[in-house]
């Protein structure tokens, strides 16, 4: 698939950059990763829209926040007087309030940019097996529907001397799942994070999530989750490595 | 007896207000007061089914704005008709508001001469938090001891529907559950139990995955006899 194919090129020009430069920068060195959080990948990605939606770097400040909570709380009393509440009475008085900052809260990924979050904390290990964090709970926003999803994200990689601190797979979670989202996009935006990051010989995430928007209206069914995963580079060749990846992740 | 005061009460109410529903020691008090506006029996069948399609484009609009306001583009594919789509899940997740209780219960209550415990557990409950807009949801368990006068089971789990399909608190919830029960059968003693977990604690604020919120209504000789407390206990703990 095309989408392999960039990614081993992208690796094959990124070792030896690596080898050469102890440190790694990632303003730098990775071709195509924009810095200044606009759209991706100007080099090397078709230029579809399709495929450069997923990749569009949204940012919201603090004051965009604070600009933007009168005209969502206003939107929310309408909400209340339209499905037959009474806003006045004492337990709905500031709950437009509260729902706006619950909403800004719930969309939280917009303000933040992935290179914030992972400069300082790639560091060069000579070590070459699997590396799995599993179990990570996630909370995100059906874009359809706007009701809650929740659900556990599973992430292996085989790296390629270069490891990621462990928690910082967990802030890729949390980054691209506070937004309002679709599990399929949101299993690839994590994977092809990580492997623009660190350029692994392989990425795998696994999403098993509960959609509200199926269990608590709708067809209704209280046991059903979903399951979505990405496997790129080796885990996407090697039957045996997403094996064994597959079988850790369950254990 | 207070409790049929209430029921009367309740089916003339619709065009009456009530303030307080307290309950103490297993009774109910009302108070009515043409003033105050309530909190339970003013919402009561307060949104007419014909009328959500009328209302349907103010909600649109509202969560349009919302969508712009998080800085999402409202114009891309995924977002063109989710205004819609999250106005009708929203009068849908608050269809509560649709429906009274006499309109479920009215048939299905029988005369069967029982006098033991009857409970039906682990009703899945799902309801929105009145503060934050946001999913609650859990297990209901409900039992009664009859009094000549014994309900559809399925029409427990309807009350569970009508009541948590609205902005709730949960411990109100409870309550509502309990004294719907009670006015309609009178019977010895309902008891009510809910265990949920409230995402608004989850997936903000404390961010604590895996607390779970328990309340308890218990009326009449559940309140005041300690081994019906027990048995009752007992039986909903079984299979959790």
């Amino acid at each position: 698939m095309e989408r392999s194919k960039q990614k081993q090129m992208n690796q094959n020009e990124n070792e030896t950059d690596a080898a050469i430069n102890g440190h790694f920068d990632g303003r730098v060195k990775i071709p195509g990763w924009s810095a200044g959080g606009a759209a991706g990948n100007p080099s090397t990605a078709p230029s579809s829209s399709v495929m450069e939606s997923w990749r569009e770097e949204r940012t919201r400040s603090l004051e965009d926040n604070e600009m933007s909570l009168p005209s969502i709380a206003a939107a929310y009393t309408t909400i209340l007087r339209g499905l037959g509440e009474d806003p006045q009475r004492q337990g709905l008085l500031k709950t437009p309030w509260r729902a706006a900052t619950a909403m800004q809260f719930f969309t939280k990924g917009y303000q933040e940019k992935i290179i914030d979050v992972l400069n300082d904390a790639i560091f060069d290990e000579d070590h070459d097996e699997m590396v799995i964090v599993k179990d990570i709970d996630m909370f995100s926003m059906c874009e359809h529907h706007l009701v809650p999803i929740f659900g556990r994200v599973h992430i292996g990689y085989l790296p390629n001397k270069r490891v990621l601190g462990l928690s910082k797979l967990a802030r890729i979670v949390e980054i691209y799942s506070r937004r309002l989202q679709v599990q399929e996009r949101l299993t690839k935006q994590i994977a092809v994070a990580i492997t623009e990051a660190l350029q692994p010989a392989g990425v795998g995430v696994v999403i098993e999530a509960t959609h509200m928007c199926m269990v608590m209206r709708g067809v209704q069914k209280m046991n059903s989750k979903t399951v979505t995963s990405t496997m790129l580079g080796v885990f996407r060749e090697d039957p045996k490595t997403r094996d064994e990846f597959l079988t850790l992740i369950r254990s | 007896m207070e409790y049929q005061k209430a029921a009367e009460l309740n089916g003339l109410c619709k065009g009456k207000i009530v303030t307080e529903y307290l309950c103490r020691n297993g009774f109910s008090e009302l108070t009515v007061d043409s003033k105050k506006v309530s909190v339970q029996h003013k919402t009561e069948a307060s949104r007419k089914e014909a009328e959500d399609e009328s209302r349907l484009p103010a909600l649109e609009a509202a969560y349009t704005t919302i969508l712009r306001g998080l800085g999402e583009n409202t114009d891309r594919q995924g977002l063109l008709k989710t205004p819609l789509r999250a106005a009708k899940a929203m009068q849908f997740l608050t269809k509560g508001y649709h429906e009274t209780i006499y309109d479920v219960l009215n048939d299905a209550i029988f005369d069967e001469n029982h006098e033991e415990l009857v409970i039906v557990k682990d009703i899945d409950m799902f309801s929105l938090c009145e503060h934050h807009l946001v999913p609650f949801f859990g297990k209901v368990h409900i039992g009664y001891l009859p009094s000549k006068k014994v309900v559809g089971l399925s029409k427990l789990a309807r009350i569970v529907e009508i009541y948590s399909r609205r902005l709730q608190v949960q411990e109100r919830l409870t309550k509502q559950i309990a004294m719907a029960i009670s006015e309609a059968l009178q019977p010895v003693g309902v008891a009510v139990v809910i265990e949920a977990a409230h995402m608004c604690m989850v997936m903000r604020g404390v961010q604590k995955m895996n607390s779970r919120t328990v309340t308890s209504a218990m009326l009449g000789v559940f309140r005041e006899d300690p081994k019906a407390r027990e048995e009752f206990l007992a039986l909903t703990k079984g299979a959790q």
